[in-house]
């Protein structure tokens, strides 16, 4: 779900890119790309089933 | 390099990155490979990438557009390398298939490294910047087109991915589409 989330937020970022104002782009941008690195360190701190 | 060159190679870097993206799905729907969170990431990376070259095809080339690339390319990279070095043991096979000898994630992880050279090599070429003062340059079809491809293909992703992991969290190892599936007869 998280990832459709993403998704979505980044459509949105390049349609105001295209469309909108420069500001609220940069903004979007900002916000989106901080999610996905929260998104990341989030899965990045899940145990690992290592085999060794 | 004249502004105009520099928004002709920032509409083609927006196609470099609808290829990717386009590959992406093509392995999705033909090999039938469901992407994994860590891939999902990868490819929203990709598609944020845009941001920069769209900025710079509507308002003209200016610096701070090429720093959200080269910062998305370096969260990619990150992101992408996460990977590799989660398949690094000898005798792994991997997640998913090969390309070229190269896993995706791989390919990823080259994908963005390359991206973060090129911005840096076009950033050399200082006259993009001053001729005009920073006025929007005129984008043709060309830039265009490569600006809907890609929001289009960011678009069909959501879809793709919400018909792939539902209204849940998506699964390490996806096998099939959670909304697709069938209930009991």
């Amino acid at each position: 779900m998280e990832f459709t989330a993403l998704f979505l937020a980044v459509t949105v970022v390049l349609l105001v890119a295209w469309r909108g104002a420069r500001g609220p782009a940069l903004a979007l941008f900002a916000a989106t790309l901080a999610a996905c690195v929260a998104t990341y360190l989030h899965h990045a701190s899940d145990v690992l089933k290592l085999s060794f | 390099m004249s502004r105009p060159l520099a928004v002709m190679l920032n509409a083609l870097g927006l196609y470099g990155i609808a290829l990717v993206l386009a590959a992406a799905f093509a392995a999705q729907l033909i090999l039938q490979e469901l992407p994994c969170p860590l891939c999902l990431l990868q490819r929203i990376a990709f598609a944020l990438l845009a941001v920069g070259p769209i900025l710079n095809v509507r308002f003209g080339p200016r610096p701070s557009h090429y720093a959200l690339s080269l910062l998305v390319a370096t969260a990619g990279a990150a992101f992408a390398m996460r990977q590799v070095l989660l398949h690094i043991m000898p005798d792994d096979p991997g997640y998913g298939s090969a390309l070229l000898g190269y896993h995706y994630y791989t390919w990823a992880f080259i994908g963005f490294a390359v991206a973060i050279v090129l911005i840096a090599a076009v950033l050399l070429f200082d006259r993009q910047f001053e001729d005009g003062k920073m006025q929007a340059v005129e984008a043709g079809a060309f830039a265009r087109a490569a600006v809907w491809l890609v929001i289009g293909l960011t678009a069909l992703n959501v879809v793709a991915t919400l018909l792939q992991c539902g209204f849940a969290s998506c699964p390490d190892n996806p096998v099939d589409y959670e909304l697709l599936k069938r209930g009991p007869a």
